[in-house]
C-alpha cells in the first residue's frame, strides 16, 4: 500500500470537516479529506434544522464567538456557493406568564451576546406571524436568524475544496492512526495510508473513537436522536418566519422551521442513544411532535405530513470542542453538537489559525477560486421562462412535485464531488422531497443515476449504503 | 369564447377534454407531460386511440411532451425540453393522475434505507427485465399491487401481501395491523407489523408501498380543493380505461352545467 502525503488530513466529511477542507483548499497547505461514507454530509449534517442561528448560548464562549463571526457573512457566502439562504427572522413564542418571564432571561442573555432582539406584545406575535396561535402572550423577535439548505452548504464546502485542489476520499473510514518519529502522523483506512503533519478530527459522533486512535484527549461522544415531521409547502409557504418554543431551563423543545425548499419541519426532539446509525422515528414520538408544533402554529395540525425522518447529533461530554489535543501536538479537533451549520464558515478559519499556530506553514494561495459556478433552479427562478436559453433541459422537469429539471440533476451528477445514488440527487437537488415523495420520479432519476455511474438499472444506488435491486 | 386547460392526457383527462370541447364555446387545450397521450393506461391501447380519435374529433389542442409547473393570476407554466412558457387561461382541469400512498400517508416509522418504494416506481424498474428481488413485501391493495406481484412472483421471487385483505396475488398474507415499522440501516430488512402489543417480522429485501390510490397533486396553485379556477378531475374509485374516461366526462358536465359560459 503506497502512503500519500499531505500536510492536512481532515478526517470526517460532515459541514464541519468539509469546511475545514475548503478553507485549506485556499491555502498552500496540501489538504485531503477522508470520509466513511460514500458521500459527504451522510450524518448530523443532512439531518438538521437548517437554521443558520443568529444566537444559541450564553455569552463568552467560542461558540457564540463563532456564531457572531459567522451570521453576518452568510448571504455573501451563499451567493458565492450557490447555497439557498434566506435571513427570514426567528420569533420564540410565550404560551403562559411563567414561559414570558423565561422570555425575558432569553432576551437579556442574546443581548448580551450581540444580538438583535426585541420582545413583541401579544399583538405584535400575531402581526409578525399570523399563523401563530392566539394563545401566544408574547414574543421574542430574531431577525438575524436565517434558513439554509445544509445539504447543499455541506456539498459545496466539498465541491470548492476539490475545485481547489483538495482530495475528497470517499468510503474510506479511518481505522487507526500511528505516529511517526518526525512528528507526523500516518492515518489508516481500509483503502489507503495517509502521511500527515497535522490531523483534524471532525469525525462528529465518532471524534472519540478517532480520538482514540491517536492517542489523544479522551473525548466522549454519542449520539443524540432528533425526530422530525415534514410538512408540505402548500401550507408551509404562508410562514413568514421561524416559530420557535420558549427556551426552558432544561430543554429547547419543539419549533416550527421553514426550509429552503418551502416545506416546514416539525421538530427535533431531543434522546440520547447508543447507535450513530439508529436514525428510526417512531410513532409515539411523531405524534407528539406533531401535538407540540400546533401548540405554537395551530395549522401545522391540519397541513399535510410529507414524511419523517431522524439524526443524530454529535453529543459530547461538551457540547463542542475547537481545539488542539493536550496530548497529541498536531490533532485538532473540531465539532460541534448543536450549532455546527452555524459556525461552519468561522470555525473553519478558526481551525485555520490554530494549525498555523501550531505549526502549519499555509498562507493564503493566489487565484485560489472563491465561488462554484451558479446553477439556477427552475422552481425559484424569477424568471423560470428564460432557463431554457441557459440549457435546453431546464425545460425537462423530472421530479413533478418540486420541478426540478434535468439540467439540475445533470448538474448534481456532474458536480467537483457530484452525487453518486438517488440520495445523493435528491440532497443537492431537491428531487423527491416533494409530497409524492417520487412515486413519479424515483424510477428516472434512478435512470439518471444509473447512466452517470456507470450501473446497471440493479446496481445503481438508492442510497449511499444501498441499491435498487437487492 | 374561452381558453381553458387540461392537464394529464389519461382516460380521465382525454373524456374531460373532449366533453369541454363539446360543451361549446371553449377553446380546450390538453396538456401531457409524456409526449403521447394515454396516461398511466399507455398509448397503444385500441380504447386509448379511440379517445384521443374522439378528443381530436372536438377540437381539442394537444400539447404533449410539456409538465405543467405553476397556476397563477390564471397563467400556467409550461415547461417542455427547450421551451419554458406561460399559457393564459380561464380554468384549469387537473387531471394528473393517481398515486400510492407514501409511507407519510401510511403511518409507517422506522428507518430509511434503500429497498422501500412506491409501487409505480416498483413497475418501472421491474420493466427494465432485470431480477431486482428475492422477497417482497407488498403494503396494500391499489391498482398496483396485482401487477407488481406477478412480475416479482414470475421472476421467481416470493411476494407476501400486508394491509390488502386477502388477495389471490401473493404468497402469503398478513393482516395490516396497527403500525408498520422499516427495519434495515444499509438496505431494508425487516417490516415490522405491530399489532397492539403483538409485533409480526416479515423478512424482505423490499417493501412496496402500493396502498391507494390518492390524487398526484403537483401544480403550484392547484394543489387543494378550493384552489381559484381549479377543478379536480381525478376520480378515486373509477378504474380502467373506460371508467375513467366516463368520469373525467362527467365532471366536465357538471362544471359546464353549473360555471357553463363563466369560468
Ligand atoms: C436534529 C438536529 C437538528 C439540528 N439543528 C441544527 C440547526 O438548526 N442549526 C445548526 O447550526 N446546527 C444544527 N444541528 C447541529 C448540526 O447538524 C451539527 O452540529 C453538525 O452537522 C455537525 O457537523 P459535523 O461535521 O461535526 O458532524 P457530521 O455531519 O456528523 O459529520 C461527521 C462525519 O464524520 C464521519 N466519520 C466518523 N468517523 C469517521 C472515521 N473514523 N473515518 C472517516 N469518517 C468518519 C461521519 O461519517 C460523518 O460524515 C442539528 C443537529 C441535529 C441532529
Amino acid at each position: 500500500m503506497t502512503t500519500t502525503r499531505y500536510d492536512v488530513v481532515v478526517v470526517g466529511g460532515g459541514v464541519l470537516g468539509t469546511a475545514v477542507a475548503e478553507r485549506l483548499a485556499r491555502t498552500s497547505a496540501s489538504v485531503c479529506l477522508l470520509e466513511a461514507e460514500g458521500d459527504v454530509g451522510e450524518h448530523a449534517s443532512k439531518g438538521n434544522a437548517g437554521v443558520a442561528v443568529s444566537y444559541y448560548g450564553g455569552p463568552g464562549t467560542l461558540e457564540t464567538d463563532l456564531i457572531n463571526a459567522s451570521n453576518p457573512f452568510w448571504e455573501e457566502l451563499c451567493e458565492r456557493l450557490d447555497v439557498p439562504y434566506r435571513r427570514i427572522g426567528g420569533l420564540m413564542v410565550a404560551l403562559s406568564d411563567r414561559e414570558a418571564e423565561r422570555l425575558e432571561h432569553t432576551r437579556a442573555e442574546a443581548a448580551a451576546c450581540g444580538v438583535r432582539v426585541r420582545i413583541l406584545s401579544a399583538g405584535e406575535v400575531r402581526e409578525a406571524e399570523p399563523l401563530v396561535t392566539p394563545d401566544a402572550v408574547a414574543g421574542l423577535s430574531l431577525p438575524d436568524e436565517g434558513i439554509i439548505d445544509p445539504m447543499r452548504l455541506t456539498a459545496a464546502f466539498a465541491s470548492l475544496a476539490a475545485v481547489n485542489g483538495a482530495v475528497i476520499r470517499l468510503r474510506e473510514r479511518v481505522e487507526a492512526i500511528e505516529h511517526e518519529d518526525d512528528g507526523t502522523s500516518t492515518v489508516i483506512t481500509g483503502a489507503g495510508r495517509y502521511r500527515a503533519r497535522f490531523v483534524v478530527n471532525a469525525a462528529g459522533v465518532g471524534a472519540g473513537a478517532v480520538s482514540r486512535m491517536a492517542g489523544g484527549d479522551p473525548l466522549v461522544t454519542w449520539p443524540r436522536k432528533g425526530q422530525y415531521v415534514v410538512v408540505d409547502r402548500a401550507f408551509a409557504g404562508a410562514l413568514r418566519q421561524i416559530v420557535f418554543c420558549t427556551h426552558l431551563p432544561d430543554t429547547k423543545g419543539i419549533n416550527v422551521v421553514p426550509t429552503t425548499h418551502g416545506s416546514a419541519l416539525l421538530g427535533p426532539t431531543a434522546t440520547d442513544v447508543t447507535d450513530p446509525d439508529d436514525r428510526a422515528t417512531d410513532a409515539e414520538t411523531i405524534a407528539r411532535v406533531v401535538a407540540e408544533a400546533a401548540r405554537l402554529v395551530p395549522a401545522v395540525a391540519e397541513a399535510y405530513a410529507i414524511k419523517t425522518f431522524a439524526a443524530n447529533r454529535p453529543a459530547g461530554d461538551e457540547p463542542y470542542r475547537l481545539r488542539v489535543d493536550a496530548h497529541v501536538p498536531n490533532l485538532v479537533h473540531v465539532t460541534d453538537r448543536s450549532a455546527g451549520v452555524s459556525i461552519s464558515p468561522a470555525a473553519a478559519q478558526y481551525t485555520l489559525d490554530l494549525l498555523q499556530a501550531a505549526g502549519l506553514d499555509a498562507v493564503e494561495r493566489p487565484g485560489a477560486h472563491t465561488a462554484l459556478p451558479r446553477v439556477p433552479r427552475l422552481r425559484t427562478a424569477p424568471e423560470p421562462e428564460r432557463l431554457t436559453e441557459v440549457d435546453p433541459l431546464y425545460g425537462q422537469v423530472v421530479c413533478a412535485c418540486e420541478h426540478v429539471s434535468a439540467a439540475e440533476i445533470e448538474a448534481a451528477l456532474s458536480a467537483p464531488v457530484p452525487a453518486t445514488s438517488i440520495d445523493g440527487v435528491r440532497k443537492r437537488t431537491g428531487a423527491g422531497y416533494g409530497r409524492c415523495q417520487g412515486s413519479l420520479c424515483l424510477a428516472g432519476i434512478s435512470f439518471l443515476t444509473a447512466m452517470a455511474t456507470g450501473c446497471g438499472p440493479d446496481a445503481v444506488r438508492h442510497t449511499v449504503r444501498g441499491t435498487v435491486g437487492s | 369564447m374561452s381558453r381553458l386547460l387540461v392537464v394529464g392526457a389519461g382516460p380521465s383527462g382525454l373524456g374531460c377534454a373532449t366533453e369541454l370541447a363539446r360543451s361549446g364555446g371553449h377553446d380546450v387545450l390538453l396538456i401531457d407531460r409524456v409526449p403521447v397521450a394515454g396516461g398511466e393506461s399507455g398509448w397503444d391501447k385500441p380504447e386509448v386511440r379511440d379517445l384521443v380519435r374522439a378528443a381530436t374529433g372536438a377540437g381539442v389542442e394537444f400539447r404533449l411532451g410539456a409538465a405543467a409547473a405553476v397556476w397563477t393570476d390564471r397563467r400556467l407554466l409550461l415547461t417542455a425540453p427547450g421551451a419554458i412558457r406561460w399559457v393564459e387561461a380561464d380554468h384549469l382541469f387537473y387531471a394528473g393522475g393517481l398515486r400510492p400512498a407514501t409511507a407519510s400517508d401510511l403511518n409507517i416509522v422506522g428507518e430509511r434505507p434503500a429497498g422501500v418504494l412506491p409501487a409505480t416506481v416498483a413497475d418501472h424498474l421491474l420493466s427494465t427485465g432485470v431480477r431486482l428481488w428475492k422477497r417482497a413485501v407488498v403494503v396494500g391493495d391499489g391498482p398496483w399491487a396485482p401487477h407488481i406481484a406477478e412480475r416479482i412472483r414470475g421472476a421467481g421471487g416470493h411476494v407476501t401481501a400486508v394491509g390488502a385483505g386477502s388477495p389471490t396475488w401473493a404468497d402469503q398474507v398478513v393482516a395490516g395491523g396497527t403500525g408498520l415499522e422499516v427495519l434495515g440501516s444499509d438496505r431494508v430488512h425487516t417490516l415490522r407489523v405491530v399489532d397492539g402489543t403483538r409485533v409480526r417480522d416479515l423478512v424482505c429485501d423490499v417493501v412496496i408501498l402500493a396502498s391507494g390510490p390518492l390524487p398526484n397533486r403537483n401544480v403550484d396553485g392547484a394543489l387543494a380543493e378550493g384552489a381559484p379556477h381549479v377543478t379536480f378531475v381525478q376520480p378515486l374509485d373509477a378504474r380502467g380505461i373506460a371508467p375513467r374516461a366516463q368520469a373525467g366526462r362527467a365532471i366536465a358536465a357538471h362544471w359546464a352545467r353549473t360555471n357553463g359560459g363563466n369560468p
